[in-house]
This record gives structure tokens, C-alpha cells and sequence, in this order.
């Protein structure tokens, strides 16, 4: 696997960043492909995999934990006065779940899984590039990409699924505690409309396209990581980068798996 | 190419460039079995490069390598894998894994090299070899709570647990103080002798080169500039070398 270099260092000139630009596209494409050419390959390092999914759990329970509670409260709060006002506070919890399931679950976690793993996989890497790490496990008869770059990829893919799971059980709870600070509702009646609005066809492509997203989170961490040069200063670039650069794909992502799934199921529109 | 001799490590013409820069240029050497070449050089003369080179982990742009008379230019990765199961390689910030404990250090390229070894037999190899170079009661400490001069010696241990022929070190001893310097060339000399290793040391500080050299290489812009014993380079009249090893004994 060859990838192109990107010039950093000098001053840059327009050209330059155009010039990275287009090795940074051409580089991670090389690494996707890389990617699902070492995945089919043995060994498949399941402890390593395992390892790094008990990891990425326990780093993240707790942020993702608060952040679905209050995506359902604030939604609660917000919609509540609007579906008041037309008279349709019936549909309240309905339209809670129907917001989280569909796309803000999905795509909130992930920005927060983006946060917190991509850059986390981003600096790890990268302060294994500059300081050797990756080559000692060459010479060790390892391949790094398969030992790194596989395994923390897998282990993203499948994990962030699970993770917007339960941020959505955990939403469409914020969203009765928000109702019934200001409203009699039961928690059965609340419940029951909840399951009543949401269809199969709704729930499918929300989670579905979380491993998409996961993927992502994975796979541009750990580019940037393993592609990471120039000391300190490349590990931190490497981190920062692999936010932002995620962060926007997941959202691109979005966009197109949304058209997707709308072209899948036309009931959905 | 077959050999008989006694050459072990054979580098013929090697060229290396990076984009407009070509660091080595047309490089030759020979290393002899149980010999311990020095690589002298400025910092950027392309010393790591060397080695890095001759372990496979970077590809020359010319020339070839030869380690037991295997071109390691023609070398599937499995077959090179192989061959790096004889050669050990120190590098120069230890590169050790942050991750894990010196244990887990020591045991992975065991667990890579040996997949047949039960974890008693590692376990056994790993307490060993930290005998070896006197830091036992390391096992279970992370990278982190090592200073610099045990970081190099369980560097140290990692390389040789696999029991290589031939050693590889990175400057062994850059940024430890004069006496960490001596304990660890002493280390690496007693190794050496004990386990009969073959070795190219890359460094620029003369109290590792003294203790350890055999012969010697100087690498300037790119080429092999003198070559000889160390004594030769200490006692030559040439203005570049004795002003390279005046600052030597000076940092001394």
C-alpha cells in the first residue's frame, strides 16, 4: 500500500493545498480499498477486536448516556408549546420518537462517537507512527494494518449501532420526563404511543445507517493516525483532523443514506 | 547469489531517495558473522535509513541486500517475515508499546514468531530475558514509569527474546548521560558475545562506538566516506573527521 505524501513544513502555496487535497482523497481511498482487502484475510484478530469494543463501550457510555437524555427532554420542551398551540399535544410523544429514531439519535451519537473515538483513534495511531511503534510490530511479524487498523475498525462499526440504541430508549425517556414535569401523561399511555407511531420501517434504515457512520469514525481515525509525520505536531494534526474530516462525512453520509432509504421505502417520505 | 564465506549481511550499490534527495548514494558493505560494524554519521546522513532498509521496513529505490544469502528485495512478506525472526532491531526511541505492560512487550513478538510457545514457556522467556539485562522487577510496569535508560534496556530485551543472529541498533544510546551510555554498550557487547550476534550499530557517540566497534563505517552525503577501526578515525589527520570526534570527547 503506497499512499501519497502530503507537504506540510514551508510556507504553503494554493497549489499545495490543492495538491493535498486530492492526495488526501486519493489516500483514503487506498486505504478503504486496503481495508476490505485485509478484513477477508487471516488471522482476524478477534481478541484484539473484542478488546477494543469493551474499550470504546465503557470510553463512551457515559457522554452518550447524557446526550440522549437530553436530546429528549429538549425536543420535548421545545415541540410542547407548538403542539399545544394546534391542539395536537396527543401526538407529542409520537413525534419525540419519531425525531429520534428516524435521525437525531443516529446522527447525534455518532457526532459525539466521532468526538471522542475518531480523535482518540487519530492520536493513538499517529503517536505510534512517529515513534516507531507501527514499524517494531512489523518487525515483530505483525501486520500493523490488520493489528490496528482492522480491528479498531470493526470494533467501530459494530459498537456505534449498539450505542444509538440505546440513546434512543434513552431520548424517547428524556422526552416523558420533559412532558410530564408540565403534563398529566402516564408513563403506559406515553409508552404505548410512542410503539404506535413507530413502524419497522422507521427504525430499520435509522440504525442501519449508524454502521455506515461507525465505519467512518474508524476508518478516518485510524487514516490519519497511520498516515500521521512530523512529531508531536503531526499526532495532534492527525487528531484534529480526523474529527472535523469524520464529522462532515458522517453528515454527507447522511444526506445520501437518507435519499437511500426514502428511494428503499416510499412510505417513509 | 550462494555463499560459503563468511558474509552475512552483503549491501551492494544501495540507493535510496526521498523525491529530489537522495540519501544513500550507491552504498557497499560487507557485515561478517559475529562482527559488530559502527555506522558513524551527522544527524540526516540517512543512518536509520540504512537499517531501515535492511530489515525491509523501507524499500531501497537501487541496488540489493543480502542477509544469509537471501536477497531481501525478492522476498515475499511471509518469506521476509521469516528472516525478521532472526534479526532483531533496537530503535532509537525504544518503541516500546504504550499500551502495554513490559510483559505484554516482551511477549508479543513471541506470541508473533513462536505461535507454538504456551504461555509458561513465554512467561519463562520473558523473566529470562529481563535477567539478561537486569530489570526484573519491571515486568509488570507500563513504558510510561520507565526512565529512559530502562526504556532502552527492555528495548533491548524485546529484540533479543526472539534469539536473533543478527542485531540491529538505532543509536543505542542517544540522550542517556555518560554512564547509562557505557552500562548499556557494556550490555550490548556482553550480549553479543554471549549469544555470538552479528550487529550494525548506527550511532555518533564514541564512548558506544569504543566499546563496541569491531570496524567502522563514516556515512557523508550519502556515501561511505572512511572506513576502518575506530582507532583510525580517532588518530586521523583528516580535518573533518578529527573535528567530528574533538566535539566527541568534548560532549564526553
Amino acid at each position: 500500500m503506497k499512499l501519497p505524501r502530503l507537504k506540510y513544513g514551508r510556507r504553503l502555496r494554493t497549489s499545495d493545498y490543492i495538491y493535498n487535497f486530492f492526495a488526501s482523497i486519493t489516500g483514503l481511498t487506498i486505504f478503504n480499498l486496503e481495508f476490505f482487502k485485509q478484513v477477508l484475510i487471516p488471522p482476524y484478530e478477534i481478541s484484539e477486536i473484542k478488546k477494543h469494543m469493551d474499550e470504546l463501550g465503557v470510553k463512551t457510555f457515559g457522554i452518550v448516556s447524557i446526550t440522549g437524555l437530553i436530546i429528549g427532554l429538549v425536543l420535548a420542551m421545545q415541540s410542547q408549546p407548538v403542539m399545544q398551540r394546534f391542539g395536537a399535544s396527543d401526538f407529542l410523544p409520537g413525534m419525540v420518537a419519531l425525531s429520534v429514531v428516524r435521525e437525531l439519535g443516529p446522527v447525534i451519537t455518532a457526532l459525539i462517537f466521532a468526538g471522542r473515538v475518531s480523535s482518540g483513534i487519530g492520536a493513538e495511531l499517529g503517536s505510534m507512527r512517529v515513534t516507531e511503534q507501527i514499524d517494531a510490530m512489523e518487525v515483530s511479524a505483525v501486520n500493523p494494518f490488520k493489528f490496528l487498523v482492522v480491528t479498531r475498525v470493526i470494533a467501530t462499526t459494530m459498537i456505534l449501532p449498539l450505542l444509538t440504541i440505546y440513546v434512543i430508549v434513552i431520548a424517547i425517556f428524556g422526552g416523558f420526563i420533559a412532558i410530564v414535569i408540565t403534563e398529566s401523561m402516564s408513563f403506559q399511555y406515553y409508552i404505548d404511543s410512542v410503539i404506535r407511531s413507530i413502524e419497522f420501517g422507521d427504525f430499520i434504515p435509522g440504525v442501519a445507517k449508524t454502521f455506515v457512520f461507525g465505519y467512518i469514525v474508524g476508518i478516518v481515525g485510524s487514516y490519519k493516525g497511520f498516515t500521521a509525520e512530523g512529531g508531536t505536531e503531526g499526532v495532534g494534526r492527525a487528531s484534529t483532523t480526523s474529527v472535523v474530516l469524520s464529522s462532515l462525512l458522517i453528515l454527507i453520509f447522511d444526506m445520501i443514506l437518507v435519499k437511500i432509504s426514502l428511494w428503499l421505502w416510499p412510505t417513509l417520505g | 547469489m550462494v555463499m560459503a564465506d563468511s558474509r552475512i549481511i552483503i549491501v551492494e550499490n544501495l540507493v535510496k531517495r526521498f523525491g529530489e534527495l537522495t540519501v544513500l548514494d550507491n552504498i557497499s558493505f560487507n557485515v561478517n558473522r559475529a562482527e559488530n560494524l559502527v555506522v558513524f554519521g551527522r544527524s540526516g546522513q540517512g543512518k536509520s535509513v540504512l537499517l531501515k532498509c535492511i530489515i525491509g521496513l523501507m524499500t531501497p529505490d537501487e541496488g540489493n541486500i543480502f542477509i544469509n544469502g537471501q536477497n531481501i528485495r525478492n522476498l515475499s512478506i511471509h518469506e521476509l517475515n521469516k528472516l525478521r525472526k532472526n534479526i532483531g532491531f533496537l530503535f532509537q526511541s525504544s518503541a516500546l508499546y504504550d499500551s502495554m505492560t513490559v510483559k505484554e512487550n516482551l511477549a508479543f513478538p513471541l506470541k508473533r514468531h513462536f505461535p507454538e510457545m504456551t504461555e509458561k514457556e513465554i512467561e519463562e522467556k520473558v523473566k529470562y530475558t529481563l535477567e539478561l539485562v537486569s530489570l526484573e522487577e519491571a515486568i509488570d510496569k507500563m513504558p510510561s514509569e520507565l526512565s529512559g535508560g530502562m526504556r532502552k534496556r527492555i528495548g533491548l530485551a524485546r529484540s533479543i527474546i526472539t534469539d536473533p543472529q543478527i542485531m540491529l541498533y538505532d543509536e543505542p544510546t542517544t540522550g542517556l548521560d555518560p554512564i547509562t551510555t557505557k552500562e548499556i554498550s557494556d550490555l550490548i557487547l556482553t550480549l553479543q558475545k554471549r549469544l555470538n550476534m552479528t550487529s550494525i550499530v548506527v550511532t555518533h557517540d564514541l564512548i558506544c562506538a569504543e566499546i563496541i566497534a569491531d570496524r567502522a563505517i563514516f556515512l557523508k552525503d550519502g556515501k561511505i566516506a572512511y572506513e576502518g577501526s575506530i582507532q583510525e578515525f580517532t588518530n586521523s589527520s583528516d580535518p573533518f573527521l578529527k573535528n567530528f570526534f574533538s566535539h566527541e570527547f568534548i560532549k564526553v
